[in-house]
């Protein structure tokens, strides 16, 4: 048996007092963090979820009441239900995962021989590389998504550039469509792509491309049967990191896209402000978490696997 | 009509009528101002297990590396089986090289990474696996067909790399530090295997090395490296009785060198004056050399011999005091400190278990060598 306080600092005699050690306080302080941030809230949307409509502040029934010691407990599951019976919320669910799963796929096949070039090139220039990456960060994205509004417009540079050049007469319209939207979102999104599947293609040996060609496979080959497998830890990587955020967009949409550019983001927003129903919109929030929640956990089992695989 | 000579036996390198495998011609390589390989030009024999002697930065890898085609010469010409390869692409070569690292790849089973080889240059998929089937025979990998290489133990990683380099049957195998990540025993059981398949085979190998000792086990022939160029090329005896330089003497074994004065030149024997020994050396053959030159004598510790009573003679012998013995079993190494102030290194070998009379520390001892026991160097 030990002496618990022999040989230790006073702040670690003072925890063994308190019951606790240091480990679990290291531990406790970012628990706190999401049990305060994410936690609370989520059980507040969730709470207001199960509620009805009402025109009062707040703009929704009480979940429970209480009469002396007795708590009557109102259940209202109706806000679900009508998720489901009306088509809008399911067509915006399966628009919001297809746009983004389509600009996830757009992304990677535009970032992949990016992060390629930048692995494999000299050392002092891959950082100036990946500091340009980072560097649109340094602006702020709503300005960023503006500056897109400028560019797309029926009198914006791209339609002045084409008219001007007597490609075309008449202005393109590319501002209020979808493919803004898809442009929007792998513009923005793309140093999330790149940034992982850089880290993965930097750390593959060198020599392993080396033994490639030296048991007879041209470069096309050795990428193809070396470079890509071993890369699928980070191609799943960026591709949760762009799928996920895009999922529940609302600026990109909102700006770029059009009226039938029917995002969840955009739902859920005017259901808030718009209807000002509270209860339906913090159910289709809830729906929303689940939506994006089954794919990570899905492909997190994924990319557990391919890890597994390459080690 | 496999030869039942072994090439250590036959010696092609001494025959001038020979056609040699591998020609390495006047190959320098210079990255920025640093010259990895100076005016390199060495002849390989079919057959052959030639070593790659040398320290790390000496170029050895490099020269590899060049033989491989992962880098190309700055100036110069290598030829494998009379083809010019020296601007050929690696994969279009007829070599295949076993890296130290083994670069074994991990997304494949063993049977996967042996077949990569053979698939790449289009060979059917049935008759691809009954090669490897047979490879992984032979370098007993049969049950780890299916594993993935961080499921083997480094002795059998080893393996698999030297099977994925040997399926393809190349001309030449090239094997960088092969032994390099293995423990003592199990290196040592490697070097006869790796000389068994080698002999089994009849494929040309080159093996870079900084061990001396793998060097010595493994090689028909030894070309020792040192700062970007070859020093000498010998056989290992070659090397270890008659090394051209101190350099060679110094790196292959161990040594003791005496700086000393030529002050008799006969036809068919030299003395010299040495301070640095604490007596005259006596050598018992002709020497190229000058009056009053310069020279180096160099002797092997166990050509070195020690004893408490005066072996007699004018030369060749001086007293010292035992300073160290380290005892390895088989042998044991004496450090002794001449009068002269200079250390040497003696070896004896332990033939009897228990040795009452054996010399101990502190011990005031003659040490004697015979007039053929060493090398004179003039460099």
């Amino acid at each position: 048996m030990s002496t618990p306080a022999a040989g230790r600092g006073p702040m670690t005699r003072l925890l063994a007092a308190l019951g606790l050690s240091g480990r679990a306080l290291v531990i406790a302080v970012p628990l706190a963090w999401l049990a305060l941030f994410f936690l609370v809230p989520f059980l507040v949307v969730a709470k207001i979820s199960l509620s009805e409509a009402a025109i009062a502040r707040p703009p929704y029934t009480p979940l429970w009441e209480w009469e002396g010691l007795r708590v009557t407990l109102f259940l209202n599951f109706e806000n679900y239900a009508y998720l489901w019976r009306d088509a809008l919320y399911l067509d915006a669910y399966l628009f919001s995962i297809s746009t983004a799963f389509i600009s996830a796929a757009v992304a990677l096949v535009v970032g992949y021989p990016m992060a390629y070039f930048i692995a494999r090139s000299p050392e002092p220039r891959r950082t100036l590389l990946l500091m340009l990456v980072i560097l649109p960060f340094w602006t702020s994205f709503l300005l960023r998504v503006y500056a897109w509004q400028g560019f797309l417009r029926d009198t914006g540079v791209v339609n002045g550039l084409l008219t001007g050049l007597g490609i075309i007469d008449e202005p393109l319209r590319l501002l209020q469509t979808n493919f803004a939207v898809y442009l929007g979102i792998v513009y923005t999104y793309l140093p999330f792509m790149i940034l992982p599947l850089y880290a993965t293609l930097v750390k593959l040996e060198q020599d392993l491309l080396e033994a490639s060609a030296d048991l007879g496979a041209r470069p096309v080959a050795t990428f193809l049967t070396i470079t890509l497998p071993l890369s699928v830890p980070g191609m799943i990587a960026g591709f949760l990191l762009v799928f996920i955020p895009a999922i529940g967009e609302f600026v990109i949409p909102e700006l770029l896209g059009g009226p039938d550019t029917l995002m969840i983001g955009r739902v859920l927003w005017n259901e808030f402000f718009g209807s000002r129903d509270w209860p339906v919109a913090s159910a289709v929030a809830i729906v929303m978490l689940l939506v994006v929640v089954v794919p990570i956990v899905f492909l997190r089992q994924i990319q557990a696997h391919a890890e597994e695989r390459v080690k | 009509m496999p030869d039942t000579q072994t090439v250590a036996a036959r010696k092609p390198w001494l025959d001038p009528a020979q056609k040699p495998f591998v020609r390495i011609q006047k190959v320098t390589k210079k990255f920025g101002d640093f010259t990895a390989v100076w005016d390199v030009s060495l002849d390989i024999f079919k057959g052959e297990l030639f070593c790659l002697l040398g320290g790390s930065g000496s170029g050895k890898s490099t020269l590899l590396r060049m033989i491989a085609g992962f880098e190309a010469p700055t100036s110069g010409r290598i030829e494998i089986d009379g083809q010019d390869m020296t601007h050929v692409a690696p994969y279009d070569r007829p070599t295949n090289m076993m890296f130290q690292s083994y670069a074994l790849f991990p997304h494949m089973t063993v049977e996967r990474n042996v077949a990569y080889g053979l698939l790449r240059e289009g060979m059917a998929r049935d008759k691809a696996m009954e090669r490897v089937a047979a490879m992984l025979k032979l370098v007993q990998l049969t049950p780890f067909a299916g594993r993935k290489p961080h499921q083997l133990s480094g002795g059998q990683r080893q393996r698999v790399a030297l099977a994925r380099a040997l399926v393809k049957r190349p001309k030449l195998l090239l094997l960088d530090e092969p032994l390099g990540a293995l423990d003592k025993k199990l290196r040592e059981e490697t070097q006869f295997e790796l000389v068994k398949i080698q002999e089994t085979l009849g494929i040309t190998f080159m093996v870079v090395t900084h061990d001396q000792e793998e060097a010595m086990t493994l090689s028909s022939r030894i070309g020792v490296m040192n700062e970007g160029e070859i020093v000498q090329v010998g056989e290992p005896n070659e090397i270890y009785e008659f090394p051209h330089s101190r350099f060679v003497a110094d790196f292959v074994g161990s040594v003791n060198i005496f700086e000393g004065r030529v002050i008799e030149d006969e036809p068919d024997f030299i003395r010299l004056a040495s301070p640095e020994a604490g007596c005259d050396i006596h050598v018992g053959h002709g020497v190229a050399c000058t009056l009053n030159q310069t020279l180096w004598y160099a002797v092997r510790p166990e050509k070195m011999r020690l004893s408490r009573t005066d072996p007699g003679g004018a030369f060749n012998r001086v007293q010292g005091v035992v300073q160290e013995i380290a005892y390895l079993g088989n042998l044991s190494i004496f450090r002794v400190r001449l009068d002269s102030g200079k250390v040497v290194r003696a070896t004896r070998a332990n033939v009897a278990r228990v040795d009452e009379e054996a010399i101990s520390w502190d011990e005031r001892v003659w040490v004697s060598w015979t007039d053929t026991a060493g090398v004179v160097l003039n460099r």
